[in-house]
């Protein structure tokens, strides 16, 4: 089981690929629910045989996936896989305000540069994920919102995403490309000083002058929306920051994971944010079983996980830097041929707390 | 010297791959017919420095001595490659300090789509293209992205070359576009796990960059226990579950590939901790 504070509406899971990110959130949402919580899971992108077991779609939608058995606690469970696409659109539209006709919405999402953007900037992704968290925690409708993050190379890249998002909205920026009163020819000649100017020359040489030109429309599309813009981009960054968010950081048994993850978590805890809970997801639940195995293949292999859990909580446990409040936790491996709602809902009664 | 060779390695998040990229590097750079090899990690935060203790790790190559003699190592951030072709095509010092030192340009550097993509590639592909400074390497394995933005990195070339057809940077697209789709200069390796998952988006990866490029990936089916009947004499009951299920996803796994076919080459599982040992013996299995 996982314990969260009580005033705790927001949980969000991050760690690097393949650590079964999906799965934990999957597993404390079902648990959660179960406890009697009113709880929705967010995720992008899971497994198929995950998103049957469950019976998640993958339209964006929220879907009701109470059982039996969280109904009588009084639990209710929710899913949405977002859609990314989707998503930044619905940001886009909704920053702009009502004030916005829809055909000047069509000019912004037919730019070639907003297409980019919404599709490939890096970090898009996970600000559409944080923006669709902030919309669900601040329904109110959930006692529980469980975030998880898109699969990154980094964890930075989802912490940092609404300040690079912030920094293309910024009015700063977007003024230098713009000229309200003339077309879009010239507009360089229009930018006040003379650093400015010499600034977007180098920029020209780099890129070209078609680029700039495009880069003009781009900003002159979103003109009067840097105010509503900026603020969706700042909300989302305080829930990030609130109180009544926690994050837990996933990790597994692997030699790479063992220096990389005490980093991390002294460096997210470093830089404020709510860092209470630490997994170690995937622990083999066979490899205690010592018995009279013949096979030396296996019996290395369970040396060797052993040896790496060992590793893995010493670096933990020491306490280089640690605060006290962190809490770990194992969570078992779940069987892939067993992924159903009450295989997980037991997962998630043996996840145990290890300090 | 022979014409430089460039290795790209991609795949899901998880799978190993920078792991295999540091192992590729390895077995290249023992060959003895082999010039100095390089490996590159395109990352803003360096994966390599603390997985092989090397603390001065940053944009200049250094020597990687307990892997190999021969072998070098360096990160290239965004932000390094970018300056350094800024300064290339810029020439002068003040105008480059001018244009990096502003925040305002800092930042649309990140907004610019595309532009980050070239600024990598423009390194990758800069000793063949003689554009930039010159890399004294006969090969350079990279560790890139994973599978969805290793895409958008290889398309970027071409995407910025049809939306800024005229200029240096439409005239350089085109010319870094041309030397990807080179079989003889540029290598793709894809690692995946004997997984769902895994394979599918390989599958999927395979066909994108043999359709849009024309390049034949090579696969590595990593992490392989390749369990036989001895091994699952007197195992509890756990465990024979456990193995079972991963005997199974192994053999559904070179199903798919099979009938997909796509050729792959098996690695071995390596229980070993220690991770100069671990990358030894996986380029020894190359």
């Amino acid at each position: 089981m996982i314990e969260l504070k009580s005033e705790t509406k927001t949980l969000i899971c991050i760690g690097s690929g393949g650590v079964g990110k999906t799965t934990f959130a999957a597993t404390v949402a079902i648990g959660k629910a179960c406890e009697g919580k009113k709880v929705l899971v967010l995720t992008i992108d899971p497994s198929l045989r995950l998103a049957q077991a469950l019976g998640m779609k993958p339209d964006g939608e929220i879907h009701d996936l109470t059982t039996e058995a969280m109904r009588n606690k009084n639990g209710k469970l929710f899913a949405c896989v977002i859609q990314h696409e989707k998503a930044f659109h619905e940001f886009i539209v909704k920053a702009s305000g009502q004030k916005l006709a829809a055909a000047d919405i069509e000019k912004l999402t037919n730019n070639k540069l907003y297409k980019q953007l919404s599709t490939k900037l890096s970090g898009s992704q996970e600000f559409t994920s944080l923006f669709k968290l902030n919309f669900y925690v601040n329904s109110g409708e959930y006692d529980l919102v469980i975030l998880d993050t898109p699969p990154a190379q980094h964890t930075w890249q989802f912490l940092k995403a609404p300040e690079k998002l912030s920094q293309l909205f910024n009015e700063g920026v977007a003024s230098w490309f713009r000229n309200p009163k003339q077309t879009d020819i010239g507009f360089f000649k229009k930018v006040l000083n003379i650093g400015t100017t010499q600034v977007l020359k180098a920029l020209e040489t780099l890129t070209g002058a078609d680029f700039i030109k495009e880069l003009g429309l781009f900003f002159s599309a979103i003109q009067n929306w840097q105010g509503p813009l900026e603020k969706q981009v700042m909300d989302c960054h305080r829930l990030l920051a609130s109180q009544t968010t926690e994050f837990a950081l996933i990790t597994m048994l692997d030699p790479s994971r063992i220096t990389e993850c005490q980093k991390i978590s002294q460096e997210i805890q470093q830089e404020g944010y709510q860092l209470t809970t630490l997994v170690i997801n995937k622990v083999p639940a066979w490899f205690k079983n010592k018995n009279s195995r013949k096979s030396e293949k296996i019996n290395r292999l369970s040396s060797y996980y052993e040896d790496i859990e060992k590793l893995l909580t010493q670096s933990l446990t020491s306490g280089a830097g640690f605060k006290n409040q962190l809490k770990i936790y194992k969570c078992p491996e779940v069987s892939q041929n067993e992924l159903h709602e009450k295989n997980l809902s037991e997962i998630y009664l043996q996840i145990s707390k290890i300090n | 010297m022979a014409t430089q060779k460039i290795h790209f390695f991609t795949g899901k998040g998880g799978v190993g791959k920078s792991l295999m990229a540091a192992s590729y590097a390895c077995m290249l750079s023992e060959k003895s017919d082999h010039g100095p090899v390089l490996l590159a990690e395109l990352t803003e935060r360096s994966f390599y420095r603390d997985f092989l203790g090397l603390d001065n790790l940053g944009y200049k190559p250094i020597l990687a001595g307990k892997l190999s003699k021969h072998l070098s190592i360096s990160q290239w951030s965004t932000n390094d490659c970018l300056k350094e072709y800024a300064l290339h095509l810029l020439k002068i010092e003040s105008l480059y300090k001018l244009f990096f030192e502003n925040a305002v340009s800092k930042s649309l550097i990140q907004v610019a789509p595309g532009l980050q993509e070239l600024a990598i590639l423009g390194k990758a592909t800069s000793s063949v293209r003689k554009h930039g400074p010159q890399m004294p390497f006969s090969e350079i394995v990279i560790d890139a992205f994973a599978t969805g933005h290793f895409m958008n990195l290889f398309r970027a070339p071409k995407a910025m070359s049809e939306i800024i057809s005229f200029g240096p940077m439409g005239e350089q697209s085109r010319g870094i576009d041309q030397w990807l789709r080179d079989a003889n200069f540029c290598h793709v390796h894809i690692a995946t796990l004997a997984e769902d998952l895994p394979i599918t988006e390989t599958i999927e990866l395979y066909n994108n960059l043999k359709s849009e490029f024309g390049i034949t990936a090579k696969v590595y089916l990593n992490k392989l226990l390749k369990l036989n009947d001895v091994d699952f004499e007197n195992l509890s009951v756990d465990e024979k579950k456990h193995f079972s299920e991963i005997s199974e996803n192994e053999s559904v796994s070179i199903e798919k590939l099979k009938s997909a076919g796509i050729h792959y080459q098996e690695i071995l599982f390596v229980p070993e901790i220690d991770r100069v040992k671990l990358i030894g013996q996986i380029a020894g299995s190359l």
